[in-house]
């Protein structure tokens, strides 16, 4: 009776342990190199985490050596005889470079995507495009703009700006709608060049994108963040 | 009559589990863990019939209680992000192998008597 207890309670535990070692072996076999799979996401998040706490030391190295160059230009110029002609070209440059923040009379001009009523043949017509900025941007600098800015980018020689899926990049970094255009020089100018009948924004107003152009005086634009390089052109010493 | 019922057992189990689906690969961490819980007590069992203290109560309760608690296990150690189921693993292992340390002795000291008696009629 024990002998007969016993065979039957092993029959039970060999049952149970071939049918979860054969399950185990069959899905292991199935989800190849699973193990290395989840190695693979740990690496992949330490990576992300250590390139990301290096990213934060580079911004902070950035800081920093901006501050320095600063104080080096400032010694410079004030050892110098011509001190403060150099310190006024210097801050000029700057500021048609577009590594200050500025702020002067000029247009706000406001684009978000319009919303699609159903009866829209083509839906790529109520969206922004890149091409549509860089209408805009071309005939805002066409009237003379002197400092432009795209959702907090600012336009720089090194601008540029790309269609990237369902984002633009302007600079590298991806905008989308709504769009809020900054543009600093004369008012009326710069209202005329993007406003005209059958201008720019007339075109996207007719495609049923929502658009509102303002005066606003005393317009805040930041500076350029990103690196202006100079690598493969040098001075000619003409 | 145990041997019967041993090798049935596992054929019936090697059968069904290349019949039924296979289980999702975020559930196949605990069957793992449970695999290893479930050959360390099958061991165990083993090692204490040798040393003739085998109860099948234990034996059994073991087989079942320390797969669920080793699951569970895991799933707090995910839980919580600690990898508990390394230690449970440690603790299973361990002990796997020293109740294959008994059983090699055993089977050793027996072969042994047996080889030193044949040569005692040999001579």
């Amino acid at each position: 009776m024990k002998n007969k207890s016993l065979g039957i309670a092993l029959g039970i535990v060999c049952f149970v342990l071939g049918l979860a070692l054969t399950l185990q072996i069959r899905t292991m076999t199935i989800e190849n190199s699973v193990v290395s799979q989840t190695f693979a996401d740990d690496e992949l998040k330490d990576s992300l985490l250590q390139w990301k706490e290096k990213y934060e030391k580079a911004v902070a190295n950035l800081d920093a050596s901006s501050k320095e160059l600063d104080e080096i230009r400032q010694s410079a110029t004030t050892n110098a005889s011509n001190a403060e002609e150099k310190n006024a070209r210097l801050k000029t440059n700057n500021l048609l470079l577009g590594t200050t923040n500025v702020q002067g009379n000029g247009i706000v001009i406001e684009l978000a995507d319009g919303k699609s009523t159903g009866m829209i043949l083509d839906a790529s017509n109520l969206l922004i495009h890149d091409g549509n900025l860089r209408e805009i941007i071309n005939e805002l600098a066409n009237a003379g703009a002197e400092a432009i800015e795209i959702n907090g980018q600012r336009i720089v020689n090194s601008t540029y700006i790309m269609c990237a899926g369902n984002v633009i990049l302007v600079n590298g970094e991806k905008i989308s709608s709504p769009c809020t255009i900054k543009a600093i020089g004369q008012q009326e100018r710069l209202l005329g060049a993007v406003g005209r009948a059958g201008g720019i924004l007339q075109q996207l107003e007719m495609n049923d994108l929502s658009v509102n152009i303002s005066k606003v005086s005393n317009i805040k634009i930041n500076k350029f963040n990103g690196a202006l390089t100079k690598k493969y052109m040098r001075d000619r010493g003409e | 009559m145990t041997i019967i019922t041993v090798i049935i057992g596992t054929a019936l189990g090697i059968l069904l589990g290349f019949l039924i689906p296979t289980i999702p690969y975020s559930a196949s961490k605990y069957l793992a863990i449970a695999i290893v819980a479930a050959l360390d007590s099958v061991f165990g069992g083993i090692a204490s019939h040798i040393k003739k203290n085998f109860d099948l109560k234990v034996f059994i309760s073991g087989f079942f209680v320390n797969a669920i608690i080793a699951m569970l296990l895991t799933y707090l150690g995910q839980r919580l992000n600690v990898d508990i189921y390394l230690a449970a693993i440690i603790v299973f292992v361990g002990r796997m192998f020293n109740n294959l340390g008994i059983i090699r002795r055993y089977y050793l000291t027996k072969i042994s008597q047996k080889f030193s008696k044949n040569t005692t009629k040999k001579h």
